[in-house]
């Protein structure tokens, strides 16, 4: 496979990553676990271990989430993956990305997201009793996990994409979406290291949050679309179509 | 001497407790720390904010902790905007 041949599933992997990068729940949560840190004065080199270990967590869950379940519909569908499953995954896009339209932010100020206000509060507790590398990595791992409602559609769409691929640029194509899903984590540990303060960072974040919401969402939709249009309009289209 | 001012939690859920200026203090205290103001800063910060609060709380027998935390808020924002924006928002973060 040639890399003109695997750049246009690697695009869409892409757009999938930045679509999963645009939910906000593990921002929250290493904003809030930066502050408290900081706010008890814990020193630099403990509050960099704290932000890694969390961006770690996040990205080994996200790692495994999506090679778990690309290895799932590789031993489920040997052959190939038929309509009904492409059918899903753009329901699947489409209905998440309406959902986020309507439900991901609450209407109150602040970035308050749609997570029931209990698991809140506990995550809200754990992040700011974070003192150890463990406790941060868990916190990354249970933020991915929590999202999952929503990050399952980009990482249904990815994962199916990721069969097309020979094992080389599947290796490649995990890594990309890893590293793009968990760009914001690193953008905020960036600007946390470089002495930003965290009430300019979530004034933007509260600013932009109605903006990040519609991308957020119309990405899916198009991500949706477009899986629609190539894989189930076109085979329905050419009679290639295996139900 | 301890202010005997009773005050009733976030949503009522949890029993009420006596006000406390220390614990009033420090969450001002980490409020301020965690954007960076210099510890000396925060500690005048605090003192004066909890001073003011103290005043308005003196004059009532029972307060929620969420006026509490308007009026910490108000007091705090003529001292250090940045500090009372991350205190008034910390529960809305999530």
């Amino acid at each position: 496979m040639t890399i003109t041949e695997a750049i246009v599933p690697l695009a869409i992997i892409t757009f999938a990553a930045l679509c999963h990068a645009s939910f906000q729940l593990s921002t929250s949560m290493l904003t809030m676990l930066s502050g408290h840190a900081i706010g008890r004065q814990t020193a630099r080199r403990k509050l960099a271990r704290l932000i890694t270990a969390f961006i770690l967590g996040a990205a080994a869950t996200t790692a495994l989430l999506l090679s778990t379940l690309a290895f799932w519909l590789d031993r489920t569908f040997t052959h190939s993956i038929p309509l009904y499953v492409w059918s899903i995954a753009t329901g699947l896009a489409v209905g998440v990305g309406i959902s986020v339209w309507l439900i991901y932010y609450r209407r109150k100020p602040g970035t308050t997201l749609w997570i029931p206000r209990g698991f809140a509060n506990l995550l809200a507790r754990r992040s700011k009793k974070a003192d150890t590398s463990a406790e941060a990595f868990t916190l990354g791992f249970t933020g991915v996990i929590a999202e999952i409602l929503f990050v399952i559609a980009p990482l249904t769409i990815a994962a199916l994409i990721l069969l097309r691929l020979q094992p080389g640029w599947q290796l490649a194509g995990v890594a990309l979406y890893t590293l793009l899903a968990i760009t914001p984590l690193l953008i905020v540990s960036s600007l946390v290291s470089m002495g930003q303060k965290l009430s300019r960072i979530q004034k933007w974040r509260e600013a932009n949050k109605r903006f990040l919401q519609f991308i957020a969402g119309a990405g899916l939709i198009v991500l949706g679309a477009y899986i629609y249009v190539d894989h189930i309009l076109a085979a329905t289209a050419l009679g290639l179509g295996e139900l | 001497m301890p202010l005997a001012v009773d005050v009733v939690k976030r949503y009522g859920r949890r029993p009420m407790e006596k006000f406390d200026e220390s614990k009033l203090k420090q969450s001002i205290y980490a409020a301020c720390l965690s954007i960076k103001t210099p510890a000396g800063e925060a500690d005048s910060t605090s003192s004066a904010v909890v001073k003011s609060v103290i005043v308005w709380v003196g004059a009532r027998p029972t307060v929620t902790s969420s006026d509490i935390r308007r009026v910490t808020s108000t007091h705090l924002e003529r001292f250090h905007p940045d500090a009372a924006y991350i205190y008034q928002h910390q529960k809305s973060i999530l």
